[in-house]
């Protein structure tokens, strides 16, 4: 009895000193930066305006709205496509199950590279490079996501059962045919949920590339709060909140379908 | 590949093979040749060095000293090109099967024919004909007629038993090696599973090596026993001789402990008459 409640006390000290520590950091880092708390004086009063001004919608932008969001979309789903389809090969070369240490390794530091650049200063670059338009804006979510997904995938690859590989190559199938027949099958439904998950994300990303030029509805989401146009900020806002609830939901029916 | 190359060469023989795990002793046999199109089944208890010895077969675990001949060949001296060649010459059947789990029967079947399909279209899920004629023949063969697009995650432990044995058979391999292929069973469907391994690998005159738990499974099937002790051979010889009396001694209560691995290290292995 004794011993159980001295673990009991062990537990709960090791968990109130990680809690204790991990506020007390936070509290440090804010103390530290320039937090100024007294902003937020009047804010709730601001805030309620800028509601109380997007009422009623001016649905007169609707079919605007509509056009760039088809745009968005497209950035988001090219992007990923795109993505997707250079990520798999440096998903198989960084998985330590598959290559020797001297490719996994190079090939995760690159993934790592790639994924550290943001995606807004991929953007920038390549507005300068490749011009303004949603090219621009399908090239910037690929590459970013290239980091991500491949990263993603090699751990996932990563986990698939030894036997079954070894079963496949021992046939004599050679490394192509081991990747294709004995490692993907068993990682489908992770790389495919993972890959719509991302998709979801890349949609919501791509709103905001906009801002920078690089097409999509960011465009006239800058417009219109930067023009104090609140009202048809509220037909973006509705659109952009109805587009992604039904791609969560689609992508929930997905990754139910495929297992 | 030619399946009944019985030129006399045996398939298998080792001379004075030893494997080591660390300090332990786990394989340790002076003398042990199988003829092709022999049926060996390999008793022992768990730990007696049957796995390791269908995994040095298999090149996966390479022996400390000796030699170790396979088909005429040595398969620690390969490179990676031949290796593979050489894996392709041996197929294996796991206790646990090592199907590929989302595939279909089909697709399953034909990775045992990969080493020797176009790659490019293999990849893609094409095959030449004559392979599909090949599975389609063996799907009838081992009863499996009308599930090839079944996906193998959806079968039957008995069917999936079934699958494994035609893809040992699709890789057209010169020895099949089975490790506890039936242990996953009940016993009826693992004598009969055994039956059906037995009677393809016969219309092939393939060779084969099962490691076995169950004696009595071992005598009906076997066209020779070998029974193992702390990795050594302490029985070796036709299925009729070996009663109840060897089984008791190869199960016996004292089965192999540490202590008696460890006396059967090499250096001091060699004092002892084998």
């Amino acid at each position: 009895m004794a011993n159980l409640r001295r673990t009991w006390m062990r537990r709960a000290s090791a968990h109130g000193a990680f809690w204790a520590a991990t506020v007390a950091l936070a509290v440090g880092l804010i103390m530290l930066g320039d937090f100024e708390f007294e902003n937020f004086k009047g804010s709730g009063s601001r805030f309620t305006r800028f509601f109380t001004r997007m009422a009623p919608p001016d649905w007169s932008v609707t079919h605007l709205v509509l056009r760039s969001t088809a745009e968005t979309l497209t950035i988001a789903f090219v992007g990923t496509l795109l993505a997707l389809i250079v990520s798999l090969p440096l998903g198989f070369l960084a998985a330590s199950n598959m290559t020797p240490p001297w490719i996994a390794q190079p090939t995760k530091w690159l993934l790592g590279f790639i994924r550290s650049i943001p995606l807004i200063v991929v953007a920038m670059i390549l507005v300068t490079a490749v011009g303004l338009g949603p090219l621009t804006g399908t090239l910037a979510i690929a590459f970013h996501s290239v980091g991500m997904l491949g990263k993603f995938y090699a751990e996932e690859f990563e986990t698939a059962d030894r036997g079954v590989i070894n079963a496949v190559r021992g046939s004599g199938a050679n490394w192509l045919q081991t990747v294709r027949f004995g490692l993907f099958p068993q990682c489908v439904p992770q790389v495919l949920a993972f890959t719509i998950y991302r998709f979801e994300m890349n949609f919501r990303d791509a709103a905001v590339l906009g801002l920078v030029g690089a097409g999509g509805i960011g465009l006239y989401i800058q417009m219109y709060i930067g023009g104090f146009q609140y009202q048809k900020v509220a037909v973006l806002l509705i659109v952009i909140i109805v587009v992604v609830t039904a791609l969560d939901q689609l992508s929930f029916w997905a990754r139910r379908w495929v297992r | 590949m030619d399946s009944s190359s019985s030129d006399g060469r045996p398939a298998i023989s080792l001379r004075g093979v030893h494997v080591l795990y660390g300090r332990i002793m786990a394989l340790d046999i002076e003398r042990l040749t199988i003829a092709s199109g022999e049926r060996v089944f390999v008793l022992g208890c768990s730990g007696s060095g049957k796995t390791t010895l269908s995994r040095m077969i298999k090149a996966r675990v390479r022996p400390s000293a000796g030699k170790l001949s396979v088909l005429g060949i040595d398969p620690c001296a390969l490179g990676r090109a031949s290796r593979s060649a050489y894996e392709r010459c041996i197929a294996m059947i796991d206790q646990e099967f090592h199907l590929v789990p989302r595939l279909s029967v089909m697709d399953n079947l034909m990775t045992g024919a990969l080493g020797r399909v176009p790659v490019a279209a293999s990849l893609l899920g094409w095959y030449p004909l004559a392979e599909l004629e090949r599975a389609e023949a063996i799907l009838a063969e081992v009863d499996l007629e009308g599930l090839e697009g079944r996906r193998v995650d959806t079968l039957s432990g008995g069917q999936r038993q079934r699958v494994a044995i035609a893809r040992a058979l699709m890789q057209n391999a010169e020895i099949i090696v089975a490790d506890e292929p039936v242990s996953n069973l009940d016993p009826e469907l693992a004598e009969d599973a055994l039956e059906l391994l037995v009677d393809c690998v016969a219309r092939r005159g393939v060779t084969l090596l099962v490691n076995l738990h169950q004696p009595d499974l071992a005598r009906r099937f076997a066209s020779r026993i070998v029974g193992l002790s702390a990795g050594r051979v302490v029985y070796d010889g036709p299925p009729e001789a070996f009663g109840d009396k060897q089984t008791e001694f190869l199960y016996r209560a004292e089965a192999p402990d540490f202590k008696v691995i460890r006396a059967v290290k090499r250096g001091e292995a060699g004092a002892e008459p084998a």
